[in-house]
């Protein structure tokens, strides 16, 4: 009958709960690289209903196991970085150039298209000011984006 | 009574119900007779009617929450649901408007009310409906994933894009998914309560990078992103649906109430008449959801997003043994210099200094947050910026997961046992194995469940020769930079020579691993524990040790052939060798051929047996 178990626990909890091994790597990722030690304020869940309903849904994704509060699900350039795991996704993609990630905060700042290159080049050419630490929180990122991008002359109107 | 009587009987009921369903028709004041519209596909559908689709709530909503319903009988009379919404969304600022647009904008276009600032005094939801991106939907698919039962198969969810231009990026997006809430996924409890669905089940939205970094980069999972051809008057539909679905439960079963099979009712409200719902679905697993929605015409393209590992792994394959050492080095010494680094090409140093970035990234993704390995990565990523802007080379796509052959099997087989011949039926009810057809599936990864052999051998004797309740093996292949642990777990019954006689054992069998991968060519060795039952031994249940060793070869046209040795030792000083040697080569998507040879072994004797088996995969 064990093994009947055993075998039932391999098999039918298959197909999938939306689930993540409980307890660890949905929060995981969003401790590494550049998390401050002070904590960040992390916006990274929302449901359909802003506010508290949905969150035990997502249980099986990160938001039981501490690393998440509830928040809209808007996107400004410093609520965006300021989620589990962007900050260091968005170093990446500025120290390399280009990404996923750093499309995401231009256009979560309102660059347009037209502008998207040159302000993907600008923050390229600033990663050392952008990213001064490896300690530097979200708002601090964001202060220096803004800091480069007020003294570009296409770039400032962008800038908050 | 003769038969030609019951069908007089039948067409008479039939005919009186039409003549009822007309005098209620008549009565009815508004352009639609009601009686009709609570018939209709959409509103069924708004209702999550089950409509023979799934065995259980037949001719009612899977919903299992009250206040869903308008109406007390609303669960199992949809009538009754839409006479009381007909009463509760008439009323200008009714409060359940704001709770069911969707349910409003049907009414609106069957009974002709008007839409025009029907919600202005729903500003909660007005506000969330401004927010939600509506330009795309696309279905995602994240692969297989071994190392969690709850994804073995996958798993499938919505994506909603603010813009249908692919350069916008989908990590603004929408996630869409349905998922069970459970709080003791380790418990015993889990499979049974998964199976009985006794957990409940919500729609959920997150950011869409959340679920890449979930899977792509956790997990390890390759994700498939399937844009549909859904346009903006049925987005607009699924998304004000979605909104009624807020804190709405369903009970969630694993087998066929489950993420996948919630997607496609969510697409018949979008689409009413898609077709999805028409057949009767036992199980519902997530590559057949993205095979029937292509079916259903509801898929206009493809996206592959390749796991974290796989693309670590396609940057080592671009780069010589020396320059995997020099990245591993880097990836600890993040400032070395020396010539070996200095004397390279501009794009090989970058290059070189991207892998160690990854390969430390990757090294730490599912850990704590590492001081020493964050300052690492920061001084990789700074040298890395000093380099010019350029494209990493993009894995090359395996073929999709819908070109896989088919997720049953039958299979037919001829063979003999030491000279005395046999005939055997095969039945499997789940998924693939490593000699399966490979196109479509996760190289290395075999999932079986249910795999039933019946053999009828020279005695006339009809006799059960397997049945693996599950046998799933991870062959995770280990090189420079990526090293994992392969594993099996098998369980079942099966019929096999102990000290030369033939018994019916039921076992349970697992152990870990590790493969490596040249070319082809995949040489993999496994330790594994062994408990097993007959009536032979004394003890109730009888533990054993043992390793196997082989190698697999994957050959042109889905060709793979197969080499094993095991041996394993049981506690009352018995030994069993086994050696196989396997080919299988497809012949159509859904066929293929298979010869097997395989030798049993004990002390001083063994047996040889020989087979050919036709294999039918089908949904």
């Amino acid at each position: 009958m064990k093994k009947i178990l055993l075998a039932g626990a391999l098999l039918g909890a298959s197909m999938s709960a939306s689930a993540v091994a409980p307890g660890g790597p949905g929060c995981g990722w969003g401790n590494m690289v550049f998390e401050g030690k002070s904590g960040l304020p992390v916006h990274l869940l929302a449901t359909i209903v802003n506010g508290t309903s949905g969150n035990a849904t997502f249980g099986m994704t990160s938001g039981t196991n501490g690393c998440s509060t509830d928040g809209a699900l808007t996107y400004n350039g410093s609520s965006l970085l300021s989620m589990n795991g962007v900050l260091e996704e968005v170093a990446h993609d500025v120290a390399m150039g280009e990404g996923e990630a750093l499309t995401a905060l231009s256009v979560s700042m309102g660059v347009e298209a037209q502008d998207r290159e040159h302000f993907n080049a600008v923050l390229h050419n600033n990663f050392d000011s952008i990213f001064t630490s490896e300690d530097v929180t979200a708002a601090e990122v964001q202060a220096n984006i803004n800091a480069v991008l007020k003294a570009d002359e296409a770039l400032s109107k962008y800038s908050v | 009574m003769a038969p030609w009587r019951k069908w007089l009987v039948c067409l008479f009921v039939l005919i009186s119900g039409f003549v009822t369903q007309a005098a209620v028709a008549t009565t009815s004041s508004e352009s639609t007779p009601l009686v009709f519209l609570a018939k209709h596909e959409r509103w069924l559908a708004l209702l999550h009617w089950n409509q023979g689709t799934t065995f259980r709530s037949r001719n009612k909503s899977y919903v299992t929450q009250e206040s869903f319903f308008l109406s007390p009988h609303g669960r199992s009379d949809a009538l009754s649901e839409l006479n009381a919404t007909v009463r509760a969304l008439k009323p200008e600022n009714s409060p359940e408007r704001c709770r069911f647009p969707a349910r409003y904008r049907f009414l609106s276009e069957h009974l002709g009310w008007s839409l025009a600032g029907a919600f202005d005094h729903c500003d909660e939801y007005q506000e969330w409906r401004a927010m939600v991106p509506d330009a795309r939907v696309v279905l995602v698919f994240p692969a297989a994933y071994l190392n969690s039962p709850s994804s073995m198969f996958g798993h499938t969810l919505l994506r909603l894009d603010a813009s249908d231009a692919d350069d916008k990026g989908s990590w603004l997006s929408w996630a869409v998914n349905f998922g069970a809430v459970v709080d003791d996924e380790a418990s015993m409890l889990y499979i049974y309560r998964g199976l009985a669905g006794s957990y409940p089940g919500y729609f959920s939205t997150v950011p869409y990078h959340t679920k890449i970094q979930e899977y792509a980069h956790l997990e390890n999972r390759d994700m498939w992103e399937y844009p549909l051809t859904l346009n903006l008057e049925e987005r607009q539909w699924l998304i004000e649906h979605l909104w009624e679905l807020q804190d709405v439960r369903f009970d969630y079963y694993f087998l066929d109430e489950n993420c996948s099979f919630r997607l496609l009712e969510l697409m018949e409200v979008a689409r009413p008449g898609s077709g999805l719902l028409t057949h009767f679905r036992f199980t519902e697993i997530p590559v057949d959801t993205v095979r029937a929605m292509i079916h259903a015409d509801l898929v206009a393209g493809e996206n592959y997003r390749p796991s974290k590992a796989v693309e670590l792994k396609a940057i080592g394959a671009e780069m010589s043994r020396s320059e995997r050492r020099l990245a591993q080095r880097l990836s600890k010494e993040p400032d070395y210099n020396q010539a070996s680094f200095s004397e390279l090409s501009v794009v090989k140093q970058r290059q070189v200094l991207k892998a160690a970035y990854e390969l430390l990234r990757f090294q730490q993704r599912n850990k704590e947050r590492d001081a020493t390995a964050a300052r690492h990565s920061m001084q990789l990523l700074r040298r890395l910026s000093a380099y010019p802007k350029s494209s990493d080379t993009k894995p090359i796509p395996p073929a999709p997961p819908e070109v896989g052959h088919g997720t049953k099997m039958v299979a037919v087989t001829g063979g003999a046992l030491e000279g005395d011949g046999y005939g055997q039926l095969e039945y499997r009810w789940a998924y693939h194995d490593w000699f399966d057809p490979p196109q479509g599936f996760l190289a290395g990864a075999q999932i079986e469940a249910f795999r039933t052999k019946l053999r009828y051998d020279k005695n006339n004797r009809l006799q059960l020769q397997d049945l693996g309740i599950v046998d799933i093996r991870s062959l995770a292949t280990r090189d420079a930079f990526v090293k994992p642990i392969s594993w099996y777990v098998r369980g079942g019954i099966e019929r096999i020579a102990v000290s030369g006689r033939y018994e019916v054992t039921t076992y349970i069998e697992a152990g870990p691993g590790l493969s490596w991968q040249w070319s082809a060519f995949r040489p993999y060795a496994f330790v594994a524990v062994r408990a097993e039952h007959h009536k032979q031994h004394q003890q109730y249940i009888e533990p054993g040790v043992g390793a196997t060793v082989g190698a697999l070869w994957h050959g042109p046209k889905g060709l793979v052939l197969g080499a094993s040795a095991e041996s394993f030792y049981f506690l009352r000083d018995e030994v069993r060798h086994q050696g196989r040697l396997t080919a299988s080569l497809p012949v159509a998507t859904h066929h293929a051929l298979r010869l097997s040879t395989k030798h049993q072994a004990w002390r001083k004797k063994g047996d040889t047996e020989v087979e050919l088996s036709w294999r039918y995969y089908f949904d």
